[in-house]
């Protein structure tokens, strides 16, 4: 008994000595806090930037070369931390929760929520920030960005310019097009690529004549309050009601029709289990697939893939949450130097030497310029290619060769041509729903694929999927979100 | 008192060094960790470091533990977990005992290691690729299987849409995987029964069979009811990468390939709260922990020698 006694003794002691010691650490954080906030005004800030990508070789040589820049200009030096694409959304979910320490951080729609953990507290609300040292990012970026990544109000990030609305085209495989004399220019509708696709799969037996993965979804005229949430609104604006978008006469047909697509063969059999579709774009075998687009884009694929690929538009361009919130570079809530991270991210989205130097490296080096506009990348840059979408301003960018020197220009028209979806500020709260949300969406990953791939007959499927949804609790979830919805129209009327 | 402690304590330090590194594991990852439980009862948000966050978040209650209990889902949920893994436990321990004495029992020793090794390398292979494993036999267009059937004039099978077969597909798969694993710890104390034991029964004329029933499985009996207590509590612990990589997500199959955990991350794709996810996770070790307790309960009253405590 007295032996039982002593190790619990010991395990005590040990437990409590750990615990000093971890209270010891966040104890000298706190004081290392104070002393940065009280005399950093001689020393220059360490900014510590996690931002998404594969974590390239000469990331902290160039981010020597941005320090001297950025300690020139704003007393401050930069550290940067990448983490790769698949694990970004995980990862920064537990640095975040665990509140290691950093200062700006890329968020999206997609990875590592932007909405969802503004709203936990995750970031800094920086409309304050924003217009002390922010006036740089207010004059650059096109207007429908800051207004559209609104959280309650509140602006937690700072979108990078880019292209704003959301343009869905088809995408076709111009040899296969040119090799059987396809007509492309009446196609916009999923049942006007019918001929198309009968034609190839009559000629071509290899060829998957419209290629799609598993997150492939019909195009309907619906704007969804969460990305891949059934919960949408009519984009005409007329109703403002939340619907379940399977219960649309829209998403009946284009489900109809995808079944009769994938019966005749023209859909892989198993597309409702595919992750990726990249097998078909490097072999050339498909004919076409839907994607969404941005100027200049069609370049972009035919670069990537070898061979030639055309588009013709599916949609509007409409502006969307999920658009503006692509990409958005925001401030830790847990940040000890908001106001330094603030005026980085003002020069990062206005001057284009710091801009181009994130993005390219360092010229001679990483890259070198043709004329004042394009650049070559050497070879060196393989040890630096950054993903340009994430870090800011597109706009400021060096062309590459071959680019049009109005490429960014276009991008401008581009924008300015783009409609706005009558829900674009709005973003549903689901805490009050958690329960039910956490039901409705296992019962969509149920049947969403197999529903819309074409795999399953809609006519048994569809009215099954429905009811599943309403018993998960679909009512209760659109009812709440309808409320917050008039509630949000209601105040900006 | 303190005396013998610390004599103790230098008698066996080359042993407590060994198990240091272990306890510390523990430590660490099972102990340290039991403090955030209290997350369950929390509206986990962000505020400063963890424990800050922790403390200053919302209490509420239960509130995180409904969505298991919620909806129609929570019955198929633990329903899949529970008979799968009772199913795994009990064909587990046929097999992998089976296999050991079988392995035993083979008079050409270099023959018995080859056969074990090939059957062990299943274990270290990721679910990821044993998913894909099963895509190369079970692919629609592509699929050995659907060829095979072919062959004898059967129309190809959709099966990643049909859940008819997978209960049997799934088990088979774990099997596949597990029992060369297990049978080592079973082949080990085999292998440590002594020798003479047999001998005697030998010259008494007993078969191999009557060996193995009277001398093999009551040695044996111990080291089972340990591996089938351990395994108990982990009943409503379901392999996730079992059920999430070889069915390949497909939503079709849901009514049999999902199980709690796989209930859990898909709805936490969506939503991420912390609080709901750590509920999850208490729960199952809880009704993990009643049911080691009950089992052991149960042993020691058919057998007080076996019982793990």
């Amino acid at each position: 008994m007295s032996k039982l006694k002593k190790r619990a003794g010991l395990a005590l002691a040990a437990t409590t000595a750990l615990s000093v010691v971890l209270s010891g650490c966040g104890g000298n954080n706190n004081e290392a806090s104070g002393s940065g906030s009280g005399s950093g005004s001689e020393k220059p800030v360490e900014l510590i930037w996690y931002t998404i990508g594969t974590p390239q070789k000469d990331v902290d040589t160039v981010m020597a070369e941005v320090s001297k820049y950025t300690q020139e200009k704003i007393n401050a030096t930069i550290k940067m931390k990448m983490i790769d694409w698949g694990d970004y959304q995980q990862k920064m979910q537990v640095l975040v929760a665990s509140g290691e320490p950093m200062d700006i951080l890329f968020t999206s729609a997609g990875g590592f929520d932007y909405v969802q953990n503004a709203r936990k507290g995750a970031f800094l609300e920086l409309d304050e920030l924003l217009d002390k040292y922010g006036q740089g990012i207010k004059d650059t970026i096109d207007p429908g960005f800051l207004s559209g990544s609104k959280v309650d109000g509140h602006n937690y990030g700072i979108p990078a310019n880019k292209e704003l609305p959301q343009l869905e085209v088809w995408r076709f495989n111009k040899n296969l097009v040119d090799k059987y004399q396809l007509d492309t220019s009446g196609i916009r509708t999923l049942e006007s690529l019918e001929p198309l696709l009968k034609t190839i799969k009559e000629k071509e037996s290899e060829v998957t004549p419209f290629g799609m993965d598993k997150n492939f979804v019909p195009y309907v005229p619906y704007d969804y309050l969460v990305t891949n949430m059934p919960m949408a609104v009519k984009l005409d604006g007329s109703d403002m009601k939340v619907v379940n978008i399977l219960e649309t006469d829209e998403m009946k047909s284009a489900l109809e029709t995808m079944h009769k697509y994938y019966m005749a063969g023209y859909i892989a059999p198993e597309a409702a289990t595919t992750g990726s579709t990249s097998d078909l774009t490097t072999s050339g075998k498909w004919l076409l697939d839907r994607a969404q687009t941005q100027p200049l884009a069609e370049n972009l694929w035919s670069a990537s893939y070898g061979y030639p690929v055309t588009t013709t538009p599916a949609s509007d361009a409409i502006i969307t949450n999920t658009s503006v919130q692509g990409s958005i570079m925001a401030i830790s809530a847990n940040s000890e130097h908001p106001e330094k991270a603030m005026e980085f991210l003002n020069l990062l989205n206005t001057d284009p030497v710091l801009r181009n130097m994130v993005d390219s490296g360092i010229e001679g080096t990483h890259y070198e310029k043709i004329d004042d506009l394009h650049i070559k990348n050497l070879d060196a840059s393989q040890n630096y290619n950054m993903p340009s979408y994430s870090l800011g301003n597109n706009m400021l960018l060096y062309l590459n060769e071959g680019d049009p020197d109005d490429k960014w220009d276009q991008f401008k028209k581009f924008n300015s041509e783009g409609k706005a979806s009558p829900i674009l500020g709005f973003n549903f709260d689901s805490t009050k729903v958690a329960t039910e949300m956490t039901a409705v969406q296992n019962v969509k990953e149920q049947f969403w694929a197999s529903l819309m791939t074409g795999t399953v007959d809609p006519a048994t499927f569809l009215p099954k999927a429905i009811d599943e949804f309403k018993k998960a609790g679909m009512d209760k979830v659109i009812a709440e979100a309808q409320s917050q919805l008039d509630a949000w129209v209601a105040a900006n009327k | 008192m303190a005396g013998s402690f610390f004599r103790r304590f230098n008698r066996n330090k080359v042993l407590l060094l060994m198990v240091l590194p272990g306890a510390l594991w523990f430590l660490f990852f099972s102990y340290l960790p039991l403090f955030g439980t209290i997350a369950a009862f929390k509206e986990y948000r962000f505020r400063g470091g963890f424990w800050n966050s922790l403390i200053n978040s919302k209490f509420v209650g239960w509130d995180n533990f409904k969505f298991l209990f919620n909806t129609d889902a929570a019955f198929t949920i633990t329903r899949n977990t529970l008979l799968y893994n009772i199913a795994f436990i009990f064909l587990g321990l046929v097999f992998s005992v089976g296999l050991a004495i079988l392995l035993s029992e083979l008079v050409n020793k270099r023959l018995a290691k080859l056969y074990q090794t090939s059957m062990f390398l299943p274990y270290f292979l990721s679910w990821v690729i044993v998913g894909y494993f099963a895509f190369s036999f079970l692919s629609m267009d592509r699929g050995l299987l659907n060829h095979i059937l072919g062959y004898f004039g059967v129309d190809s099978m959709q099966w990643y849409s049909d859940p008819t077969y997978w209960p049997y597909i799934l088990i088979f798969v774990y099997l596949w995987k597990s029992i060369g694993y297990s049978s080592v710890v079973y082949l080990a104390s085999i292998l440590g029964i002594d020798r003479s034991l047999y001998e005697a029964a030998m010259i008494d004329g007993a078969s191999k069979l009557q060996q193995v029933r009277n001398i093999t499985l009551p040695l044996l009996k111990p080291i089972i009811i340990i591996m089938t207590l351990l395994a108990v509590g982990k009943i409503f612990y379901a392999d996730f990468g079992l059920f999430y990589n070889v069915p390949r997500d497909s939503g079709t199959l849901y009514s049999v390939t999902n199980v709690i955990d796989t209930y859990v991350y898909r709805g936490f794709k969506v939503t991420g709260e912390i609080g709901m996810s750590t509920a999850a996770g208490l729960y199952q070790s809880v009704v993990g922990f009643v049911l080691v307790m009950v089992s052991n309960f149960a042993v020691r009253k058919l057998d007080k020698d076996s019982a793990l405590f």
